[in-house]
């Protein structure tokens, strides 16, 4: 599928003739993109590709040198630091390869925080984040701190807590890349678990597995630029 | 060069704000040092210098030439403990008149045939000796504020002899106020006769007692008066002991928080560098030399800013010297070098010192546990405390502040000392000035008398009239009459003043600390000092010349005075030595609403010249100057230390702060966490800092009364009342605060990509 052929459901991504620069080396040269409520997107491509780039800047991580880029309606060029803090927290997740929870905090109070930073009062967020855990199965490691989690667990939680604001945009980049083959698997089941009731997801990823096994459309970056777009039947 | 140098050097570059830190820290508190020690080290250094070199009397005892011969004398001070005797000298108290001055003070003229001997050789800066009938030779300080006469200015005594100057000379031991020859000093009627001894033992008081009782032994009858060395001494040292006791407190207070601030910094360094440290093992640096990198890399700074802070505590100690020692025209005196020299090394061990224990973390870290660091579980009572505040209803970014302290619970307690110490200097200034001003105040009966009044023809055109005048005028509420007259406190050559009031003593008189105010003829009442340098008590009597009579007076009260060498009395007492005078200066307060202006406008024609009271006493302004300087250096120097933990936790943070961005954390948002999590540390040292600050407060300035032979009221020390404790309360949160901005600030801008990326 291409931007030409793009049916009539809503954008949840827009971007238009994305080009970021970093001094004289072209990370990202004039991308456009469309994904859809409810899409699962993959980004492949080779190391320095661009892929992480144009994840950062559809978080609204980076800002593009130049062209648009439109997350659930929100243009991200127009929005100043405080606005894009505001639209991270209330539409996007993100999911890392090093997982990123806090070391000072159990796996319960690392998922409650993204809630209480939007002013959610803890026990809130603390009973949705529970519930969050015990979705994901990780509901009695609730105290544990992260050092103490395996690699699994501590993605497992990475996710929930990209999750509790209900996201409009679930990110993940190399969501499996620090994880062993079993525990990898175990988190593409949740990703296409999440997908497949309705969570739109981008992922950037070398995995060819995870890409086949959770997207439905593959986008391959190759020097900033979009090499080839695949549109995949998922099992 | 040395790995270990090139990899100190290294991390020298790396850290170059820490060194910044390190080095400015370093190099104020130095200062200090530099000019508390120094000061310390020559508060008596000028004065002994200058009396070895004259062989000053260790005692100088005054007798009644009507009761002991000047054989007898001689022979009483061969006993074995006398090293050197000079006299007897002939003394008469004689009242030197000018045509410019009808009365002037009474002089003490002792009759010596020359300025040298074995004691109390004197300092002949101008003219020459008296050589001959009719000349003499006056007391002046070379580098005194003011003299009393020129070379060939005439004098008349009472009895008409005229005595033109001849010279100036200076007595340190002040065995005279003026010479003449022996021949002369029989003309002016001398009434006693003085004795100038050293002693071979003279360091205490003790000795200078046991020394004074075999020299007198069986002359006690004739014995007028005595003065010992060690009360000069005493006297000369004062001012610079007041700066002293309260710059040392400042100087401790300083090297406290260095010390505190460079732990913090090595051990933060030992901490963020876990990587560095295994690197550097894994390379081949042994335990010992992974200890020297990291001690090197804060020695360096550590030398520089205290090689500066000693050039400037120099430079800062000069004009502080020069004004403690004026009086002995110390101009130019400056910082012994041996202080210098043990400072500038004393300094950079007690940092090496300080940077020892984190540093031994360093060398004691095994290579595989500190290149793998950063993973290692936490556990223990700081992680409940965060659990607990994640529960309260507390915006999540200040609850998250809260709880970053007790991650680094150690490296917290180091930030909070140094903000402790930095509010206690900052309670301890804020009372001193308070406490000082109260006493200049009062010492100036500031509010109390508004206006001042003399009669226009000078000093002794006062009439009945005046009074009456001044009590009729529109708007006086209160006044006070008084009357100087130049007195001599038999067997001691101070100049002293007999000061009479007349009027409303209880409303604008000086504050009684003990005792009661003279009300009965030959009652008088003095300041501290003036009771400690000649030894008296509340009770004691006394003998003045005054006139030319002597009468007796007797103590009964101590009042808050600077003017030490007055004696205040009674108006009846004027019956005593001056019974026609009238009061020759007026001290007035106004009733409510009288523009004092206006008042003084309304005077004019009548007689009497109205001017404001006196300013603010020089010391006390320098010493406020002091105190604000010293309390701003030390509240950088904690506001360093909260900036320099905060960089630290900032830095060490990238991460989280990072992934907390990008769950939608605001800007506005990290910059309160991490002034909050600052904040926390600055809130409770401001708790601790204050009581120990007021109590600093009270140890200090009693002791500053105590050198400066003060009578300090303990009313005074009472300063901190409810607004000012919640200001110093705040003090605490504001150093803190306004360390953390600037790293908060920072990490507010991180960028979130390329902190989450970069693993």
């Amino acid at each position: 599928m291409t931007m030409s052929d793009e049916g009539n459901e809503p954008a949840v991504v827009q971007l238009s003739d994305v080009r970021k620069e970093y001094g004289d080396a072209v990370a990202l040269d004039g991308i456009s993109l469309r994904i859809r409520a409810g899409e699962a997107v993959a980004v492949m491509g080779p190391s320095g590709s661009g892929k992480s780039t144009l994840l950062n800047v559809i978080a609204g991580l980076d800002r593009p040198t130049s062209g648009s880029v439109v997350v659930h309606g929100d243009d991200l060029g127009r929005l100043d630091e405080k606005g894009l803090a505001l639209f991270r927290r209330r539409r996007i997740g993100m999911i890392f390869q090093f997982f990123n929870l806090i070391d000072d905090l159990p796996a319960l109070d690392n998922v409650a925080l993204a809630a209480q930073l939007a002013g959610v009062a803890a026990p809130h967020a603390r009973r949705r984040a529970l519930e969050l855990l015990d979705e994901l199965g990780v509901a009695g490691r609730r105290n544990t701190y992260p050092a103490q989690l395996s690699g699994g667990e501590r993605q497992r939680v990475a996710v929930a807590r990209a999750l509790m604001n209900r996201p409009a945009l679930l990110l993940a980049d190399e969501p499996t890349g620090a994880l062993d083959s079993r525990v990898g698997e175990q988190v593409m089941d949740l990703l296409l678990d999440l997908n497949q009731i309705g969570q739109t997801l981008l992922m950037v990823t070398h995995d060819e597995r995870l890409a086949t096994r959770c997207a439905s459309r593959v986008i391959e970056i190759v020097d900033g630029r979009v090499a080839r777009e695949r549109t995949l039947e998922r099992a | 060069m040395s790995a270990v140098w090139l990899a100190a050097r290294a991390a020298v570059r790396r850290r170059r704000l820490q060194t910044a830190v390190v080095g400015i820290v370093v190099g104020v508190c130095t200062t200090m040092t530099v000019v508390a020690v120094g000061l310390l080290a020559v508060s008596s250094g000028p004065f002994d210098r200058a009396y070895a070199q004259q062989r000053g009397a260790h005692l100088s005892v005054t007798y009644d030439r009507a009761k002991v011969t000047d054989a007898q004398l001689t022979s009483a001070a061969a006993w074995s403990g006398v090293e050197a005797v000079a006299g007897p000298f002939s003394q008469a108290t004689v009242e030197l008149g000018a045509a410019d001055r009808p009365r002037g003070m009474p002089l003490t003229v002792a009759g010596r045939a020359d300025p040298a001997g074995p004691v109390d050789r004197l300092n002949l800066w101008n003219g020459r000796w008296a050589t001959a009938p009719g000349e003499i030779v006056m007391n002046e300080n070379p580098a005194g504020p003011g003299f009393r006469a020129r070379i060939g200015d005439e004098f008349t005594t009472p009895d008409g002899v005229t005595l033109t100057v001849v010279g100036r000379a200076y007595s340190m031991s002040r065995s005279a106020d003026a010479w003449v020859t022996p021949g002369q000093i029989a003309a002016l009627n001398p009434s006693a006769t003085q004795l100038l001894y050293r002693f071979a033992e003279a360091g205490t008081t003790s000795a200078m007692r046991a020394g004074e009782a075999e020299v007198t032994r069986g002359l006690t009858g004739a014995r007028l008066g005595s003065t010992s060395y060690l009360v000069l001494r005493e006297e000369a040292a004062r001012e610079a002991a007041t700066y002293v006791t309260f710059l040392i407190a400042f100087g401790v207070l300083g090297l406290a928080v260095a010390i505190l601030i460079v732990g913090n910094v090595v051990s933060g360094a030992v901490v963020a560098g876990f990587r560095h440290i295994g690197v550097l093992k894994a390379l081949g640096f042994t335990p010992t030399q992974v200890l020297a990198v990291y001690l090197t890399m804060v020695s360096v700074p550590a030398v520089a800013g205290c090689a500066l802070g000693t050039a400037l505590g120099n430079v800062l100690a000069r004009p502080l010297l020069s004004q403690a020692f004026r009086n002995l025209g110390a101009e130019g005196i400056g910082v012994p070098l041996w202080v210098s020299v043990a400072v500038a090394l004393g300094v950079p061990l007690t940092v090496a010192l300080s940077a020892f224990v984190p540093a031994m973390r360093a060398r004691r870290l095994p290579a595989a546990e500190a290149i793998s660091a950063g993973s290692a579980p936490q556990s223990g009572g700081g992680l409940r405390v965060q659990r607990w505040l994640s529960g309260t209803r507390l915006p999540r970014a200040v609850s998250l502040g809260l709880g970053l302290p007790f991650a680094r619970p150690a490296r917290s307690a180091l930030t909070m000392a140094a903000v402790v110490l930095g509010v206690t200097s900052v309670t301890l200034a804020i009372g001193l000035a308070d406490s000082l001003t109260r006493y200049q105040r009062a010492e100036a009966r500031s509010g109390a008398v508004q206006v001042e009044a003399f009669p226009a023809g000078g000093p002794d055109a006062g009439s009945a009239g005046d009074e009456a005048l001044l009590r009729a005028a529109p708007g006086t509420r209160y006044l006070l009459g008084s009357l100087d007259l130049p007195v001599r406190q038999i067997g001691n050559t101070d100049q002293t003043m007999l000061r009479l009031y007349k009027g409303d003593t209880a409303a604008l008189g000086q504050r009684v600390l003990d005792g009661r105010w003279p009300s009965a003829v030959g009652e008088v009442a003095v300041a501290k000092r003036f009771l400690v340098q000649r030894g008296l008590s509340i009770g004691d009597s006394f003998a003045i010349e005054a006139g030319e009579g002597v009468t007796r007076v007797r103590v009964v009260g101590m009042v808050l005075f600077n003017e030490t060498e007055t004696i205040i009395a009674d108006w009846s007492t004027a019956a005593l030595v001056v019974p026609e005078a009238f009061p020759d200066r007026f001290e007035i307060q106004l009733t409510g609403g009288t523009d004092p202006r206006a008042y003084m406008d309304a005077l004019r024609g009548s007689g009497l010249m109205a001017v404001p009271p006196e300013g603010a006493e020089q010391f006390v302004v320098i010493v406020l100057v002091t105190v604000t300087l010293l309390t701003l250096m030390l509240a950088v120097v904690a506001a360093l230390g909260v900036f320099n933990t905060a960089v630290l936790s900032t830095r060490e943070r990238r991460r989280d702060l990072g992934m907390l961005k990008s769950i939608g954390m605001t800007p506005g948002q990290v910059v309160v966490m991490v002034v909050t999590s600052m904040a926390v540390l600055g809130a409770l040292g401001g708790l601790l800092g204050i009581p120990i600050g007021v109590a600093v407060h009270r140890v200090v300035l009693p002791a500053m009364a105590d050198a400066a032979q003060v009578g300090f009221p303990s009313a005074f020390l009472d300063v901190y009342e409810v607004p000012t404790l919640a200001l110093l309360a705040v003090a605490g949160v504001a150093i803190a605060a306004v360390g953390a901005l600037m790293p908060a600030r920072s990490a507010a801008r991180l960028t979130i990509a390329e902190v989450l990326h970069n693993e």
